[in-house]
């Protein structure tokens, strides 16, 4: 592959995963709705997965198995323990968003409404 | 031999998913199991902790791989000191809640047993651990469940606060998981000893980031101020004894994680002060928050918070006594606190709203969980001849000896914040006449027996400090003890 | 096992019995009560010496047990009151509730106290001020009124006190190394400047408070006179003291070593002197027997202080002995108060007179002990204002005598007015069927003011040991230049013999007395506060015409610019402000999640703003 394009995709993916973390957090820092949170936190999280990831790629790095046919050089294999952490992070966050979802569900039944700043009957 | 570390977070796991399917044998199962593995957890911790205060920490190493390349469980006097006490509390909460209020049926207790296991796996790990990842992985069990747990109430505004709790709960899990990044691709390894021992070669402003990056993690579940905005509403939403567990299990571990991460891995200049000064921060805002509440469990609530700040501030002075102070608090606001979130559950069984002035006049009808909370009241704010006491007396000590008299200043006026509005509920409790159709509630034979053995623990340690200060003296060396530390995990003898 | 744990076991097995007792029998816990209190003082006199002393670790800290000299004197007033005034509990808690209550904080009281005159460390020092504080504190509120406020001021007064003291400690112990007393006297001459300023004025601001000196007495009218009267007289008597016992020693074994003491010294003895004047012009305006008293113990205590600060081996001969005169006729005067509650159900003088007949041997306790209050040969009080008369002229201290001497004038209004409220005056008519109390309360009160007699006349037998305890502080024997066992010897070249002055004043009252009986007794018609027809108006029925309201109108207006300020108010001011200021800034936690999650983020940013000047 070309060395200048190469780059070009390594930089787009890093700047597209933190502008994946900036429109999470804008979403769950601005947007009153819960489930418009609740989608910011998730989009926060694919962008640090994403980040993550792609930390552990090496230019021109292969699977990370060792398997006939497919005797690489150790040194040239993808690091492989980024990919089991976010696979265990994604697991993780499908959970918290599950959970989160359900909690909107009660809240709505409970107060009529999904705007967050409506919802204080625990405050000082 | 009853066990190896490792068995400790198996074990609750296990039973966790299996309490569903013994459930369907026989319906009492799921709230016998918990005790059972409660009671051997705790058994177990305790052997061990005698074992390793005499041979030194056990590192044990799982499926065989090897430290820094595999994950290991490093069951060190410190470690295994915060275990001991987070499974007598859980033992202790599981004694308390057998049969409290929903959980006389079996839907409800089953879902709460499950849920209350996973809180108690996911601490003991954040403890154990002696990988970073599994430490974001059991932090992410114990908020899962504690969020589960707080919204455990329909009727009340606990989803309100079960929300509020996630969505800190998820950002917090978001930087960490940038932290953990950022050190990975830095140093090459997860292993926390291994971190310890590479982290002089790393990059300063990596190092520097990844370290606020951590705190903010970590703060957001020790309740550091002004991270701690869900604290207050998950203490109060959630049911009584589980306001004990995240006083006496969950903050524990946030704070253990906290102190591993500053003590043990890094080796930044400033960060004691770090920590002095926000938990001076944090103690202050929340003592004086509490002064005004007119809710009980809200106050304890924000009295906890306090209390946090003020472990944070003995870590903070960071020479032994301050460390062996911190211990002592940590361990007195593990036992104090449950039995203040117990007797006051009892005290506002039937009210909806918990308000204070609805405890008046509740000594005649509950006398025992009326003493009970008075001494509880009496022991953390430090009144001597109680537990508390001996705890303050030794923070300020070593605040004394490293020269910070303003900080004993502060320390003391919000003690007198933390004494009035303890005792502005005391006498209510005492002296003031029951409000119209407030209906007392006797505590069951359970509860009461729950309630008196931590005031006995709380009187036995005022009475006779040497009890518990031994091990603390050891686990504070056991902390501070840096090189130890590596040593054991990376040069482990197979 | 050493007799001194032995002690303090019996003490705090009591307790917790005499209270449990309860539930079985009533005379049982009666009697197990007075054994706790009784026993473990008996004991003490027989087998515990000065200087004994026993050793123990707890939390790994060196504490250290045993009586000095000086605790000694101070012990007496504890134990002695003590046993008198439980007797007395006794009688005065009969049929009335929480019983078991009082009885446990007594006993603990009592044993706190002690415990604190065993302290040869600042440690146990501590937990049994402590004990102290909170035992007093629950007798405060026993009757279950004021509890938010009058209770939360002594206790919150009461913390702010030992929390100074707690921090006084801890530096001490970051200069020596330990939490001995001894040593911390030991190392201060040769302490910086600023900790030899400091741990004295911590030190003092943790014993003024027990001892109501001036700007932290707020608490101490309202605490006297709600908590029952039974331990009021402890409270006022011995537990007031135990302030006195620290002040002398920070006084007398750290600042008189210090060159810059006489400041020290000169502020403190002004404190004390303000305390007397302030407390004496309130004691006057009350129109409560209680609140009178309790004003009044702030005013005595504040003689005592000044004494104590002066610091001339006269004038602390004189706090001292005043500090045990005082123990004495409060503690009788707060009885006979109690006891006149007990019988009529209030303490009001505008509502009870003319008990002289109703309740006579009250009325002679009363009697004397308002006789050595004022400071009248030849009972106690006039020995030791005597003495610090002359202590405060010969050290050339004249402005401070006007103000001492002010005071003391201005208490026989007060003395007056309690002894002619209470049992003077015309019988009414409500009163009649009012008894003498019980004897198990007549017998201390009586006890009590034979001994404020016997003092009065033989102040040897006290000043005795007071001059002991002085000589193991330092100081020079007294005995035989200052006084002897019934003489005052002053720097004059004169003395006052006490013995011809009783039997002078005996003779008059004795000829006094016949005389009333032969002329006028039989002549006397009992009249109703209601039997008058002047100026041709009829009082209505209801109308209160007791002498008592408005006893001192005209003395009251003249001082009243000076009671305009109370710095009560700027305490209440002050505490408003403050809850106020938090109720504010509570106001952080808005309840709306995203506001947390908001402050998360800022604080996530601000910290890798600065994060190069927090982290190095």
């Amino acid at each position: 592959m070309d060395e200048s394009l190469f780059k070009y995709i390594e930089f787009s993916i890093y700047g597209a995963s933190i502008l994946l973390i900036l429109i999470g957090l804008y979403g769950a820092l601005v947007k009153k709705s819960l489930i418009k949170i609740v989608i910011g936190l998730s989009i926060v999280d694919a962008g640090v997965h994403l980040i993550f990831v792609a930390m552990g790629y090496i230019r021109g790095g292969t699977a990370p198995i060792f398997s006939p046919g497919f005797e690489n050089d150790a040194s040239r294999m993808v690091d492989p323990i980024p990919q089991a952490l976010v696979l265990t992070a994604i697991v993780i966050g499908f959970a918290v968003t599950a959970v989160a979802l359900s909690l909107v569900i009660r809240l709505y039944k409970h107060h009529d409404t999904l705007r967050i700043d409506e919802i204080k009957n625990l405050k000082w | 031999m009853v066990g190896t570390p490792v068995l400790l977070v198996v074990i609750p796991l296990l039973a966790a998913f299996l309490i569903p399917l013994l459930g369907m044998i026989w319906k009492e199962l799921v709230r016998i199991i918990p005790g059972l593995v409660l009671l051997y957890m705790f058994i177990l911790s305790a052997t061990l902790l005698n074992q390793v205060l005499h041979t030194g920490p056990i590192v044990e190493v799982i499926a065989g791989w090897r430290p820094p390349l595999g994950i290991n469980l490093v069951f060190s006097p410190f470690s295994g000191f915060l275990v001991t006490l987070m499974t007598f509390i859980g033992l202790m909460v599981w004694i308390y809640s057998y049969r409290f209020k929903q959980n006389v049926d079996f839907e409800p207790a089953k879902k709460y047993f499950i849920l209350l296991m996973m809180l108690v796996t996911g601490s003991v790990g954040i403890v154990l651990t002696g990988d970073i990842f599994n430490l974001f992985v059991f932090i992410e069990i114990v908020g899962i469940s504690a969020y589960a747990l707080t919204a455990f109430y329909t009727e009340r505004n606990s989803a309100e606060a079960a929300f509020k709790y996630l969505f800190m709960g998820a950002l917090a899990s978001t930087f960490l998981l940038l932290a953990i990044m950022i050190i990975y691709t830095q140093l090459g390894t997860l292993n926390m000893a291994d971190i310890a021992s590479k982290m002089p070669e790393m990059n300063t402003t990596y190092k520097i980031t990844a370290l606020v990056f951590l705190l903010t993690a970590i703060g957001i579940e020790a309740e550091m101020f002004p991270l701690n905005g869900w604290a207050a509403d998950a203490y109060t939403e959630s049911p009584g004894p589980i306001g004990a567990a995240f006083a006496g299990i969950v903050a524990k571990a946030g704070v253990y994680a906290m102190v591993r991460i500053i003590f043990t891995m890094f080796d930044v200049d400033g960060t004691m002060q770090f920590m002095l000064y926000i938990g001076l921060i944090t103690l202050i805002v929340a003592e004086t928050t509490a002064l005004r509440q007119d809710r009980l469990k809200r106050m304890l609530a924000y009295s906890s918070i306090g209390q946090m700040g003020l472990i944070m501030v003995a870590f903070g002075i960071g020479t032994a006594e301050g460390v062996f102070a911190a211990l002592f608090l940590m361990f007195n606001h593990a036992i104090i606190k449950p039995l203040l979130f117990f007797s006051g559950s009892y005290l506002v069984y039937n009210s909806k709203d918990k308000f204070i002035h609805e405890t008046n006049g509740m000594g005649k009808h509950i006398p025992i969980t009326s003493i009970l909370f008075a001494l509880g009241a009496f022991a953390i704010v430090g009144l001597p001849p109680f537990a508390g006491f001996w705890s303050k007396l030794s923070i300020l000590t070593a605040a004394a000896d490293e020269n910070m008299i303003i900080i004993i200043a502060l320390i003391l006026i919000v003690s007198i914040i933390e004494l009035v509005y303890y005792l502005r509920v005391v006498n209510r409790i005492y002296f003031f006449k029951m409000a119209e159709g407030v209906e007392p509630k006797k505590p069951t034979l359970n509860a009461l027996f729950v309630m008196v053995t931590l005031g006995v623990i709380i009187l036995l340690v005022g009475f006779y400090p040497d009890a518990i200060t031994g091990v603390l003296h050891k686990a504070s060396g056991d902390l501070l003890d840096k090189t130890k530390y590596i040593q054991d995990v990376l040069l482990l003898n197979p | 096992m050493d007799m001194i744990y032995l002690i303090f076991l019996i003490f705090l097995s009591g307790a917790v019995i005499s209270w449990l007792a309860g539930k079985v029998n009533h005379v049982l816990q009666d009697i197990l009560f007075l054994a706790s209190v009784i026993v473990p003082s008996v004991l003490f006199y027989m087998n515990v010496s000065v200087g004994q002393e026993v050793h123990f670790k707890a939390g790994g800290i060196d504490l250290s047990w045993g009586i000095t000299d000086f605790g000694w004197i101070f012990s007496l007033i504890v134990l002695g009151l003590g046993v008198l005034a439980a007797i007395y509990s006794v009688g005065f808690m009969k049929g009335k509730e929480r019983r078991g209550y009082f009885y446990f904080n007594y006993v603990l009281s009592i044993m706190s106290m002690l415990g604190i005159l065993f302290s040869k460390d600042f440690v146990s020092f501590f937990i049994f001020w402590e004990i102290m504080t909170w035992s007093s504190y629950l007798m405060v509120i026993y009757n279950g009124k004021h509890t938010q406020s009058i209770g939360i001021k002594y206790f919150i007064f009461s913390a702010i006190g030992a929390y100074a003291m707690l921090m006084a400690i801890v530096i001490s112990h970051s200069v020596t190394g330990n939490f001995m007393i001894a040593d911390l006297i030991t190392a201060y001459p040769v302490l910086s400047f600023n900790l030899q300023l400091l741990i004295p004025i911590l030190l003092l601001v943790g014993f003024g408070v027990k001892a109501a000196l001036m700007p932290l007495h707020v608490w101490a009218p309202g605490a006297y006179s709600n908590s029952p009267m039974a331990y009021t007289s402890v409270f006022s008597g011995a537990l007031s003291k135990m302030g006195v016992y620290g002040l002398s020693i920070v006084m007398l074994s750290m600042i008189s070593h210090l060159p810059e003491g006489f400041w020290f010294r000169e502020v403190l003895a002004w404190m004390g002197a303000i305390t007397a004047a302030i407390g004496t012009l309130w004691a006057v305006k009350q129109d409560d027997a209680k609140k009178l008293l309790a004003y009044s113990s702030v005013a005595q205590l504040g003689y005592i202080v000044t004494g104590i600060a002066i610091g001339t081996e006269l004038s602390i001969l004189a706090g001292l002995f005043l500090a045990v005169m005082h123990a004495i006729f409060k503690s009788t005067l707060f009885m006979a108060v109690g006891a006149i509650e007990r019988q009529t159900g209030t303490t009001n003088f505008t509502e009870v007179t003319g008990l002289i007949r109703k309740m006579p041997w009250t009325f002679l306790a009363s009697l004397m002990s308002i006789i050595a209050l004022a400071g009248i040969p030849p009972l106690g009080g006039f020995v030791g204002k005597w003495m610090l008369y002359e202590s405060l002229i010969t050290s050339d201290h004249y402005m401070l005598i006007i103000l001492v001497f002010f005071s003391s004038t201005a208490a026989f209004l007060y003395c007056y007015k309690f002894l002619f409220g209470f049992f003077l005056g015309q019988e009414e008519k409500e009163w009649a069927h009012v008894k003498e109390a019980p004897v198990l309360m007549v017998i201390p009160m009586l006890v009590l003011a034979g001994l404020s007699f016997v003092l009065g006349t033989f102040p040897g037998l006290i000043l005795k040991p007071i001059d002991a305890g002085m000589q193991a502080l330092g100081f020079a024997p007294t005995n035989q230049h200052l006084w002897d066992t019934s003489i005052l010897f002053n720097s004059w070249g004169n003395q006052v013999a006490l013995q011809p002055i009783l039997y002078a004043i005996l003779g008059i009252f004795v000829v006094f007395t016949i005389f009333l009986t032969i002329k006028g007794y039989k002549n006397t018609r009992y009249v109703t506060t209601k039997d008058i027809s002047s100026s041709g108006e009829v009082p209505k029925e209801h109308e209160n015409l007791t002498f008592s309201i408005n006893f001192f109108q005209p003395f009251m207006r003249a001082v009243e610019p000076v009671m305009r300020r109370q710095i009560d108010k700027y305490y209440n001011g002050f505490a408003n402000g403050l809850e106020a200021l938090f109720d504010f800034t509570r106001k952080i936690y808005t309840g709306n999640g995203q506001t947390y999650a908001i402050y998360v983020i800022l604080f996530l940013i601000i910290m890798l703003l600065i994060k190069n000047n927090v982290f190095g």
